[in-house]
């Protein structure tokens, strides 16, 4: 089952770590991190796959980006 | 047999009257109020070679904004002691680095922005040099994150940097080419600079 870390609207670099916080939580698993910036997408994936998780999916929507990392 | 005196006493070395009047002549004299030289490159790039290059063979040189009266070239120039020049001048053309134009200080130069803003978020911590951000990991000194700026090597500086330690990083300096790379590396060394505290 998928985590959801919603950042959108937030200012960087607090997308990155709210996903790292929910990283270092889960250890492994499904995360799915809503952005709304292309910025934001690049920086959250980046930092995603420095810890190791992969990211499989990202979702352009009206609002932003979804983007699906997992470990 | 008369010996001719040549007016120096024996042993001494000949001064001149304008021996009194020359100044001391430092190796390597710091950035005075008086005279002060800029040089002005075409890009930022070259203000990056410049300023390493100088500042490697001891020069005390200065990044700085440009006075409102220079409009060529990039935002920065690099003060520099007027005296020093032909010699400054030199060391530049073996590096092939030609300075657009060189003008002695007249008017007050601009500050750069170089004013540090840090966040603490915790188990993270953001330094802001001008428009860039540096954010790390503070247990591990990890660069979690680079971003900021516009430039078109912003995405290859985070790349590199992002996932490696404080010490693992190459230095933004090294790999950058413009304003953005130059205000990472600001940020780079305020962030070394906190960690090591």
């Amino acid at each position: 089952m998928s985590v959801i870390v919603d950042a959108s609207g937030l200012s960087c670099p607090q997308p990155v770590i709210l996903t790292l916080n929910k990283i270092n939580e889960l250890k492994k698993g499904e995360i799915k991190v809503l952005v709304d910036t292309d910025t934001s997408k690049e920086n959250v994936s980046r930092a995603a796959e420095s810890q190791g998780w992969k990211v499989t999916d990202i979702q352009s929507n009206l609002t932003g980006y979804e983007i699906t990392i997992r470990k | 047999m008369v010996e001719w005196s040549s007016g120096r006493e024996k042993g001494k070395k000949k001064v001149s009257f304008l021996g009194f009047l020359k100044p001391k002549k430092e190796k390597r004299p710091p950035v005075s109020g008086q005279d002060r030289g800029i040089l002005v490159f075409e890009n930022t790039s070259e203000v990056i070679r410049a300023e390493s290059l100088l500042k490697a063979e001891g020069w005390k040189i200065r990044v700085m904004g440009p006075p409102p009266e220079i409009r060529s070239g990039c935002d920065l120039v690099i003060e520099f002691p007027l005296i020093e020049k032909l010699r400054i001048l030199r060391t530049l053309n073996k590096a092939k680095i030609q300075p657009k134009e060189i003008v002695p200080v007249i008017h007050p130069l601009l500050q750069p922005v170089d004013l540090f803003q840090i966040k603490d978020f915790g188990r993270y911590l953001m330094v802001r040099a001008a428009n860039m951000k540096l954010t790390v990991e503070k247990d591990t000194r990890t660069i979690v994150n680079v971003s900021g700026g516009g430039c078109p090597d912003v995405p290859y500086l985070a790349k590199e940097m992002v996932g490696k330690t404080l010490s693992e990083s190459p230095v933004p300096r090294d790999i950058g080419h413009t304003l953005c790379g130059y205000a990472l590396q600001l940020a780079f060394e305020e962030t070394t600079r906190i960690c090591c505290l």
